[in-house]
Formats: structure tokens, sequence, C-alpha cells
């Protein structure tokens, strides 16, 4: 069994890579199932071909955990990918990373995680501890980061390195990075500068995702790339990142930039 | 468990600020304290004062809730949680006067709005302590952060008396009611009367007239941010520490004096010979031999304790000496001339004991093993 997990600056496009991989994995026959892991839960809509599917902690919070069984969090959606959110509390009050430990301890007792992939969706940062679980314990092995060319993105990627390299460090998480998405925002030499950075923390570029109206067009219609233009250049796109993820083998232990690092290796590819 | 002695020494006792607080508030007798946290921060509270009350031969039950926070509360927000403890907390049999919510570690790191809740209109008076213990906090803050949300239940702007408050009593320690006595007896003195004791054995609506007294007496030198807190607020000048020793209870005397305009001098010559008549009561142990020994390694620093042993070393003579009575250092230190007559009768005791254990190990052997008599 094969874990990933995605993270990535928020609105960088984390959840439709995601839901695209995973489909396009489960097109090849393989079991997947993809995890949520943000309050705002739309990780696997378009999996679920719109439905907002109910949360775990919804229902930990309506019935508590004694009464859940793995049949009222497990969804299946296209192509029989298996879907989770995790859910949270509402905006502003709580604590949505102790939701996201009590999530991986129920998914744990209820033996949900399982399956050839296991496709893990985190929210935008490493806001706290309990948002790098998947990152702990041995969960997700490989850890892949989805940026733009955009600084801010950039920026955001390095400091999910920096909590990678920490993880890394301990025992019992045996979690690497895996390498770095480009989700292509169609900016003048994005795919170099990407390419550089991920170079630069000690990865490599594992795919390149054009900007592609088909995206956006295939999210109105509530389905992924894969399943709504499944001969479109964007679908051979995702196959071929699934394919490149599913059997790769080369992980690293990421080098984050110091803050004056990236700022002037942002300063060689910005265009004066 | 005492709270810290003195400014110069805040590391000492450190302890949990929720503690702190509730040794305060639970003496607002007809209030019901809330300990918005999980239920063991509670038990382990109730336990302690309950237990401590008893030692000092109070029966009374601390009235205490909890909101029994669990993992679901902390992920969701303890809000809800709270809004159901205050409502219990106003159908309670007897109903009580005002509520005091205290905040613990974990709520204060989700960010509960305690004071949001509070600020409600619940018909009676809400008030929030601050009182989570990771933010720094220790066992000292949690009684001035009481002692300041107390205060808002004063009135405002009634006229000044001639009189005195007890600001900061150390509820959990055994001379409580016999220091407040020492006080009030000083006082008289200057003809200066008891307004409120806050916080020891009160009722709610006794806050109210806080506002009217003359000067506040602090328990102890740490208070002095409730003072000027206090000063602040109620235009009330205060003195920052109850008296220690023989001439430290001459210059209290003097000090209120000067504050509320009364010449102290016939006050403090009374008090010098009801001073020399204290210390003639131990004409007994008069040179006799000590030596003064701390009782915890982290007491050595305390000024007022070595004051009052040199004080009474030299007024009744006595010898310092390795070989001496081994006699503890008085902590906390004991209050104006009748705490020091207590301490005396502490002296005493052990001076005497040592005398019979010498006249006994003098003794020939087989007569020391046959019991006397």
């Amino acid at each position: 069994m094969k874990q990933i997990a995605l993270y990535g600056k928020g609105g960088i496009g984390k959840s439709t890579t995601a839901a695209n991989l995973s489909a396009a994995l489960a097109e090849d026959g393989l079991d997947i199932l993809q995890i949520g892991c943000d309050p705002k839960h739309d990780s696997t809509r378009m999996l679920m071909h719109g439905t907002w599917i109910p949360t775990v902690l919804d229902l930990i919070r309506e019935r508590g955990e004694a009464e859940i069984t793995v049949g009222d969090v497990v969804y299946r959606g296209f192509s029989g990918v298996r879907c989770v959110e995790a859910g949270g509390p509402e905006p502003g009050i709580g604590c949505a990373g102790r939701g996201i430990i009590a999530t991986f301890q129920l998914l744990e007792r209820l033996e949900a995680l399982k399956g050839d992939v296991i496709v893990y969706d985190v929210l935008g940062d490493v806001v706290c501890g309990g948002f790098a679980m998947p990152m702990r314990d041995g969960y997700a092995q490989e850890i892949y980061l989805v940026t733009s060319g955009e600084l801010m993105s950039i920026y955001a990627a390095n400091n999910i390195a920096k909590a990678i390299a920490r993880l890394s460090r301990r025992v019992r998480s045996r979690c690497t990075l895996g390498g770095v998405i480009c989700n292509a925002k169609n900016i003048e030499g994005e795919r170099d500068l990407v390419e550089e950075f991920a170079r630069r923390i000690n990865s490599r570029l594992i795919a390149y995702i054009p900007r592609d109206r088909v995206v956006q067009i295939a999210e109105l219609q509530k389905q992924t790339v894969v399943e709504y233009a499944p001969d479109s250049n964007q679908a051979a796109v995702y196959r071929g990142l699934a394919r490149t993820v599913y059997e790769n083998k080369t992980t690293s232990i990421p080098k984050p930039l110091e803050t004056d690092e990236l700022e002037s290796f942002a300063l060689e590819f910005v265009q004066v | 468990m005492n709270s810290n002695p003195s400014l110069s020494n805040s590391s000492r006792f450190e302890g949990c600020t929720l503690t702190g607080a509730l040794s305060v508030l639970t003496e607002v007798r007809d209030a019901v304290c809330i300990i918005h946290g999980p239920s063991g921060c509670t038990h382990h509270n109730f336990s302690l004062l309950h237990a401590t009350h008893l030692s000092n031969d109070r029966l009374e039950v601390p009235r205490l809730l909890t909101t029994r926070l669990t993992e679901n509360d902390i992920i969701f927000g303890g809000e809800e949680a709270l809004e159901r403890a205050i409502a219990r907390a106003i159908s309670l049999s007897p109903a009580p006067a005002s509520i005091f919510v205290l905040s613990t570690c974990i709520v204060e790191t989700i960010g509960d709005d305690v004071a949001a809740v509070c600020a409600r209109d619940w018909g009676i008076p809400v008030i929030a302590v601050p009182t989570a213990g990771f933010l720094g906090g220790v066992f000292e803050t949690g009684i001035r952060n009481a002692l300041s949300a107390v205060a808002s239940l004063a009135r405002p702007a009634t006229e000044k008396t001639l009189s005195a408050n007890l600001i900061g009593e150390k509820n959990l320690e055994y001379d409580v009611d016999e220091n407040a006595a020492e006080i009030e007896r000083l006082l008289s003195r200057l003809g200066i009367a008891v307004n409120l004791r806050f916080v020891r054995e009160i009722r709610t609506d006794d806050v109210g007239c806080l506002n009217s007294a003359a000067v506040n007496i602090l328990r102890e030198p740490s208070l002095r941010p409730v003072g000027e807190d206090f000063k602040r607020r109620f235009s009330i000048p205060y003195v920052d520490s109850f008296p220690v020793g023989l001439a430290g209870t001459c210059r209290f005397i003097e000090e209120i004096g000067r504050i509320c305009g009364i010449d102290a001098t016939a006050a403090v010559a009374e008090e010098k010979v009801f001073q020399a008549k204290m210390l003639e009561e131990f004409a007994d142990i008069a040179g006799s031999r000590v030596y003064f020994q701390s009782p915890h390694p982290m007491l050595d620093a305390d000024l007022d304790a070595k004051t009052v042993c040199t004080e009474c070393t030299d007024a009744l003579d006595l010898v310092v000496d390795p070989d001496g009575t081994a006699i503890p250092l008085p902590y906390p230190a004991p209050v104006g001339t009748t705490g020091l007559r207590r301490m005396l009768h502490r002296w005493r005791v052990l001076i005497r004991g040592m005398r019979q254990d010498k006249a006994y190990s003098k003794r020939p052997k087989r007569e020391r093993e046959m019991p006397p008599g």
C-alpha cells in the first residue's frame, strides 16, 4: 500500500490535482482511498459528482464515536474511488487540528486505512501539529508539494518542506518528499522556476500541469477532468502524473531554503 | 500552600494560576465558581481546597462546577458547554448571587471566548477570570486576577469612612483569622475599623462597599499590582504588607496614621508597652542557645524571617550557637506583635524540649530505660 499526501498553499489546486490523480489511478483498476483533511470538506466533491458527503467530525459530533461504522464515513465515487472527508468545527471556533487527529484515530479504529493507494489532501499550510498528522506516525510516506510559480506559493511550499525535514528525523514517521508538482498559472518561465526551486530544496519536479480551461468546465459539471473530458490533453497530463507518482521510487529529505536564500532565488527569476 | 511571599522571589512556589484564583474566589460564599475545562482541573482543586479547609477546621465545601470538556468540545469549541454550565449554576439551590468563570490551559489554547459568553445578560453577575497557567502565570497571578475580578462588583463613589480593607489574605494558611484579628487590634489603636476582608468569608453584596475604605492593607508586597490597581480605580492608598517584627509593627501603625491623617504617637507608645509585656512572658527562655534553620532550601532568602529572628534574639538575649536548639525560620513570617507571641511559644516548646532531652540523656542508662515514676 502506497500512502501519499499533497500539501501546498491554499487555492493552488491541491484538491483538483488530488481528485484527478485518484480518478486516473482508479481507472487503472487500483483501489484508491482519498481523504480530505480540511474543514472546508471539498476535497472529494468532484469525485462524488457534487455530493457533499457527511464528514467524520460531523458524525462524531452528532452520534458520538462509538456509533460510527466504516459505511458511515467512506463513500464510493467515480471509478470506485473511496472518499472520506475529515471536516472540522465551524469557522472561527474550536480546534481543527485536533479534529484531524481525532479523524485519524477513528479511521484507524475502523480499519478504513487500506487500499492500493491512500491520497491525503491536506489544507493550505501545516499550521499546527494536527495538520501535520498525515506526515506523522508513518501514514503518508511520500509528500508531494503542489505549487505554481508565484512567490507566495513557493514560500508556502518551502515552509511545508521545513515540516517534512523536521518530521523525517523522527523514528516513527517515515515521511519523505516525493517531489514537486507545478500547477501552472501561466507565468513566464514558470516551469524553470519551479524546477530550480525543487532542485534547491533537494527534490525534483515530477509533473508540470499546464493551465487549461477544461479544468474549470469540468468543475462546473461537478466532475474530474479525467471523467468529464477523458480524451483531453489535460486528462492525459493527469494520467501521466498518476503513473509517475505510482511508480516513483525516488524520494528525498528536503533542505528548505532560508528566507534570504528564497528572496535572492526569487530575484534571479524575476524579469526586471 | 502559600503564595509567593515577595516580588524579589517570585519563582517560589510557582503553582497553578487556577488554584491561586480559587483560593480567593471560593471565599465569596454565595457565589459559584465554574471551571471551564476538563473535569480533572476541578477535581484536583476541589480536593485541595476541601482538604486544606478541613485541616483549618472549616467544614464548608467549595462550590465548584466543571464544564467537563472532552475531546469533541476541544475540536468544536467549548463555548456551548460553558453556556450550559452557567445555566446550570444559576438553577442551583440555593441560587448563587454571582458566578465566576475560570479558564484553563486548554480553553485558552483553542481560543474559547469566555469573556463574551460571560458578558451576556444572565440576570446575575457572571465574571470571567483568566486563569490559564501555561500563559506564564503562577499561583500568585491567579490571586491577583481573582482580586481584580471580584473588585468589579464594587459600587462606585460612596463616601469614604475611617476604615481599612484587608486585601488578599492568604486563605490557605493556618493563621488567617488570627492575623486578621491582629490587624484589627492594631487599627483599633488609631480608631480605625475593618471595612471589608477582601476576600475572606464574604458575600457578593459585601463587595459593594469595597470602595468606601480610607486605606487598603495588602497581605504581602507581591500584591502591589493589586494595590496600584485599586488606587487607580477607587482612589484608595495602600500599605503594601501586613506588619512583620517589633519595629515593623510600630512602623505599620505610623504609616496607617500618616495615610489616614491621624497622629500615631500615642498608639505607637502603647504598642511598645504591649510588646515589652509580651516579651516579659518569655523571660524563662532568655539567654538560651538557639540555632536557626531554614525549613526548606527554597525559603532561604526570606528576609522577613531573618529580621524577626534577629529582633527576638536581641530582645531575649538569646545566643546563636550551632549546638543550640534547632529552630526553624518562621514561614510565613509572623504578623504583628501577637504573631511574634505565637512564634515565641513555639520556640519555648522547642527550647524546653531540648533541655528535657539533655537532662534525660545525662541520667544513668538503666534509669533511662525505666519509665519515669
